[in-house]
């Protein structure tokens, strides 16, 4: 198993990962997607599960960063760098996702 | 409309190897003989996943009781919810948590009764303790999450630290600290197992600290014990509101407790569907949303944050399943509660036999 780097400052490197526990899945009932672990249910904004479908363990910070702001080009680069870092920090925190090292 | 349940208890069984005085199953459990097969639980499954449940808590009694458990978790990934088994672990093989987990168990929650072997196998009534805590070790092995429970009262509540360690110990990253709630066989074993204030109250602070310094690493969950709060517990966060209870004989309950209030009159699910049950059962309906709230709680700014408190401890102390839960300091049967808590530590920890209550009425054939 890799180890883990430091949460509150992930390199670009890291590879956010949807922690092992979390499964990311539609809703079909309340019309949207979410992330359930034990005892939990996180809904997610359109916007935040196209972070989290991202969280694939291969992909690095960077990469999800780069590949959002792809799928939104109307957006401010700058904008939506400091938005997927907050999101995934408040996901870190939480234990949704954890920061693999490079 | 009626928003769907988030999660479905499955309560495979009422048997169960342990003897746990706090027991929450009915003590009648030997009339719930007459339990659903695999294949109706199959059904179940797929109408709570339809319905729109995301989590199914396999729960008992033991659940690893069913040999057929292996086939239950199946069906429900199959139906897309996420899996937890909630067991003691007594006795359960490596191989057979290998076959959990190839069938696609996502999450194991094991009880533990306390933080050493002796004093915790005292409390279950059978030697169990020691290979509880290589169970831990085997689910987190094989690739599952894991959450430890323990049941506090006056008995453990003073090891709360060296059960938040036992639980780092095992690599657990959920652990549930549950106050004992006071029904059924807790409520008849009050004496010993009711805490003083000065015990809970450090409990709770080593619990809080120990969140605090876990944060990230192991969630630590300390349900409140509400006969010490200045508000009740929210129970199943209202009644049919997020939660459905299937018993081992196929009834359906708003929550696993509800077998014993009177005149209640719940569907089965043999014979009608768990999504016309949630939506149109009579007694789903009954103390729903806040129409059938007394005028205490129906004036209340907190009548949709604590829905009522607990409709089975309002019964079970007052005699009226509709009054005001009588653990919140607003309801006039609030000096019940304050009656029946300890006053002071106890001199000497009594450490002797104590066992859930048991008895068979024998008027549960289905």
């Amino acid at each position: 198993m890799s180890s883990v780097s430091d949460p509150s400052d992930p390199s670009d490197a890291a590879r956010p990962t949807l922690a092992r526990r979390a499964r990311l899945r539609w809703d079909a009932a309340r019309a949207r997607h979410v992330v359930v672990v034990p005892e939990g249910v996180l809904a997610l904004t359109e916007e935040a599960a196209e972070v989290a479908a991202l969280l694939d363990g291969r992909r690095s910070l960077a990469d999800v960063i780069a590949a959002v702001a792809e799928a939104h080009p109307e957006a401010p680069r700058e904008v939506i760098d400091a938005d997927v870092r907050a999101y995934l920090r408040r996901l870190v925190e939480r234990g949704y996702v954890t920061m693999e090292a490079p | 409309m009626i928003d769907p349940p988030v999660a479905l208890l499955a309560e495979l069984t009422y048997r169960c190897p342990l003897r746990c005085a706090y027991c929450s199953n009915p003590a009648d459990w030997r009339d719930y003989g007459d339990e659903l097969d695999a294949a109706a639980w199959s059904r179940v499954l797929r109408e709570a996943a339809d319905l729109g449940a995301l989590h199914v808590h396999f729960s008992g009694g033991e659940p690893l009781l069913r040999d057929d458990l292996e086939s239950l978790v199946r069906a429900a990934r199959d139906a897309g919810l996420y899996t937890n088994l909630i067991t003691s672990a007594w006795r359960v093989t490596r191989e057979r948590l290998a076959a959990l987990a190839d069938a696609g168990l996502d999450h194991v929650q094991v009880s533990v009764q306390d933080s050493d072997a002796p004093r915790a196998d005292r409390l279950a009534g059978t030697t169990a303790h020691a290979h509880k805590l290589g169970a831990a070790r085997q689910v987190k092995a094989l690739g599952m999450a894991l959450s430890i429970n323990a049941v506090l009262h006056q008995r453990n509540l003073a090891r709360v630290g060296e059960i938040i360690a036992l639980a780092e110990s095992v690599g657990a990253e959920r652990l549930e600290l549950a106050n004992t709630q006071w029904h059924g066989s807790a409520l008849a074993h009050r004496d010993a197992l009711m805490p003083d204030r000065e015990t809970l109250a450090r409990a709770q602070s080593v619990a809080l600290a120990a969140r605090e310094r876990l944060r990230g690493t192991m969630d630590v969950i300390w349900v409140i014990p509400d006969w010490y709060e200045d508000a009740p517990r929210p129970c199943m966060d209202g009644w049919g509101r997020r939660f459905v209870t299937v018993v081992p004989t196929g009834v359906a309950l708003p929550c696993p407790g509800a077998h014993d209030l009177p005149g209640m009159v719940f569907d089965n699910v043999r014979e009608r569907s768990l999504g016309d049950i949630w939506r149109e059962g009579r007694d789903f309906q009954k103390f729903r949303g806040t129409d059938w709230m007394s005028p205490t709680c129906a004036s209340c700014e907190r009548r949709e944050v604590d829905f009522g408190g607990c409709r089975c401890q309002a019964f079970a102390l007052t005699g009226d399943a509709a009054r005001t839960d009588p653990a919140c300091p607003k309801s006039p049967d609030h000096a019940l509660v304050r009656d029946l808590r300890r006053a002071r530590p106890a001199a000497v920890a009594d450490e002797g036999p104590l066992y859930r209550i048991d008895i068979r009425r024998g008027r549960r054939a289905s």
